[in-house]
């Protein structure tokens, strides 16, 4: 193990995963990452990080539901969320919008995409 | 009226001459017979006005002349010459319905006076049957417009309600009925408010009654019908400014409003599929600036292309949506030729041949027996072709095989695409067609596409009259099939 702290990413883009790895990775941190909410669940199961960044818009399981998910039990609720989404996103299938965000238990939220600095401070604000 | 016609019928040379003489210079077409039959002959040729007959005559005589004339030709004005001696026949004469008589010898004036009084005549009667003729087509014009307004009245879409001035309906057409879904019988003669409990609707009523305004209102759906209606009140006002009444109209514009949702719900979904490769490009500049300083050149590397993809991507993307907006408003013009099925199938196959030997996929193409050829815009379909065929290698796992054959039957020609794919489940595959949609999972992450793909496809296939179906079982593959109708094959080369 390393005295490192461990930060899970949760996005369905690929690309989007690895850039955000990238500037995670920069900040000293190591990065785990997962493609989907479920996926970022059996991801905390295994190996509980220290942080979790969390898409909302994703297929299978969205960031919401994760979200709630992770703060509904007690071994996960203590570790901090930071929801990324682009606030204006307006579907036909999901809504989100503005006041979801602050009504989620999330203890951030940043829009997409996220400035390398300003992630970086607010994941070190948390930790 | 028409000038005059006059036929003089006498046997006598002077007479005929002195009384064409007497009318010239008058404005009147002055005609002569000699006898009774030259007479009858000319009246049947020419027609005539005014016929001046002579009674005793050889031959038929004047009265066998008039009798032919009261049968035939009753319009004729008939004005008998006859000498003082047989005055007694000039009366019988007119009792059988000459029109008066002129007593030989006469004078110029006077024949021209009798003819004179006959034209009058004629003129007047002309003049009455005109009236007449007016009359009844003004009476049988406003009972057709009558009928035309109550058919038009009861065939509107539109419902029309019509009010006296405290509100009581005093006519209503039958969409009335439909449209706001009324239960009150009969509705006629009773308020307003009886047959709809709806403040707003009343309301709009009154409003235009008591500020004699046009007043609009859209009623959402639940109001007072189970459609989106549009209602426009005037007041009826007469001449002197006193409020007679109102009429409404209610216009369905459920349809209006859905095109409004779907085409915001669109441009929603547009602007989405084009803020999140945007948002991930973005992201990737943003791990290059900080990946510079602190990772190996090989990771700048990856990101750039990785980049250069999304963008492509993303470019595409645009083209697909400006394709399907023109084929959609059928502005794209196809050049139809007739184009030898096996040649096209053929090319495509070998052209998609390195991109499946790269993942060492096998790409089996079985050609119809029998030559075929079909009626297409070349680039169209070889495109619409080659994105199926590159979905089925893309779909498939590295290792798989994609088969595609071609036969004929019942004058379409099959083409089938069968790939050993990760297939597409029951809930994703009656979407697929859909603009925008992507199957999402573990299995589709790492394949790119704009989601319009299947959409154009689907477009210009049907612009062809052909048609596309698909079949597909989750993780054994998936089977699409295009048919087009085949023609006869083009002898010229």
């Amino acid at each position: 193990m390393t005295d490192k702290k461990q930060i899970l990413l949760v996005d369905d883009d690929p690309d989007f995963v690895e850039a955000v790895r990238v500037i995670v990775e920069s900040g000293g941190y190591d990065v785990q990452v997962a493609y989907d909410g479920q996926e970022g669940l059996e991801a905390v199961a295994e190996n509980k990080p220290d942080l979790i960044v969390l898409d909302v818009m994703m297929p299978v399981m969205n960031g919401h539901e994760t979200c709630a998910k992770l703060k509904g039990d007690d071994a996960t609720k203590e570790i901090p969320i930071i929801l990324l989404t682009a606030v204006a996103d307006r579907v036909t299938t999901s809504t989100y919008t503005h006041r979801d965000m602050l009504e989620s238990e999330a203890e951030d939220y940043m829009p997409k995409p996220v400035e390398p600095q300003e992630l970086l401070e607010r994941i070190k604000s948390w930790l | 009226m028409d000038t005059v016609r006059i036929l003089i019928v006498d046997d006598e040379k002077v007479i005929r001459e002195g009384v064409a003489r007497a009318l010239s210079g008058r404005g009147y077409t002055v005609e002569k017979a000699e006898s009774g039959e030259r007479g009858i002959e000319m009246i049947k040729q020419s027609g005539f006005d005014i016929v001046l007959l002579d009674l005793m005559m050889p031959g038929i005589d004047g009265f066998a002349v008039l009798e032919w004339i009261n049968e035939h030709e009753p319009q004729i004005q008939v004005i008998v010459v006859t000498g003082f001696a047989t005055v007694s026949k000039a009366v019988s004469a007119m009792k059988q319905g000459a029109f008066d008589f002129v007593g030989k010898p006469f004078t110029p004036d006077y024949i021209r006076i009798v003819v004179e009084r006959a034209v009058d005549k004629i003129t007047l009667r002309a003049e009455a049957e005109k009236l007449r003729e007016e009359r009844s087509l003004s009476l049988n014009t406003i009972q057709q417009e009558q009928s035309r307004l109550k058919t038009v009245f009861g065939c509107m879409a539109e419902a029309v309600l019509i009010t006296d001035p405290e509100g009581v309906v005093v006519l209503h057409n039958p969409a009335a009925i439909k449209l706001l879904e009324i239960q009150t019988d009969p509705v006629v003669g009773k308020p307003f408010s009886e047959s709809i409990s709806d403040n707003v609707a009343l309301q709009m009523i009154e409003e235009a009654m008591s500020k004699g305004v046009v007043v609009t209102q859209e009623f959402k759906p639940g109001s007072i019908s189970r459609r989106y209606l549009r209602a426009h009140c005037s007041p009826v006002v007469s001449s002197s400014g006193v409020v007679l009444g109102s009429v409404t109209t209610y216009e369905d514009v459920s349809t209006n409003k859905e095109i409004d949702r779907m085409k915001s719900d669109f441009v929603a979904m547009v602007a989405h599929e084009l803020k999140s490769p945007l948002a991930s490009i973005e992201q990737m500049i943003y791990a290059l600036q900080v990946d510079c300083k602190y990772e190996a050149l090989h990771s700048c590397n990856k990101l750039h292309s990785r980049m250069t993809v999304r963008t492509k991507d993303l470019l595409r993307l645009i083209d697909n949506l400006l394709n399907l907006s023109k084929l959609e408003s059928g502005t794209v013009v196809f050049n139809l030729e007739a184009t030898r099925g096996h040649d096209i199938i053929k090319d495509i196959v070998e052209v998609a041949a390195p991109q499946a030997e790269a993942r060492n996929i096998e790409v089996k193409y079985t050609p119809c027996e029998d030559e075929w050829w079909f009626n297409v815009d070349y680039d169209h379909i070889r495109t619409a072709i080659m994105n199926i065929v590159s979905n089925a290698i893309k779909y498939t796992p590295d290792g798989g095989s994609v088969d595609v054959s071609a036969s004929l039957s019942g004058g379409f020609a099959n083409l089938v695409f069968s790939d050993s794919g990760i297939g597409i489940s029951q809930e994703d595959l009656p979407h697929i067609f859909d603009r925008f949609y992507r199957v999402k999972g573990k299995a589709t992450r790492h394949i790119t596409g704009s989601g319009l793909g299947l959409s154009l496809v689907k477009e210009v296939v049907e612009a062809h009259q052909g048609y596309i179906d698909v079949r597909s079982s989750p993780d054994q593959g998936t089977t699409f099939t295009m048919s087009f109708p085949i023609v006869e094959p083009v002898n010229a080369e």
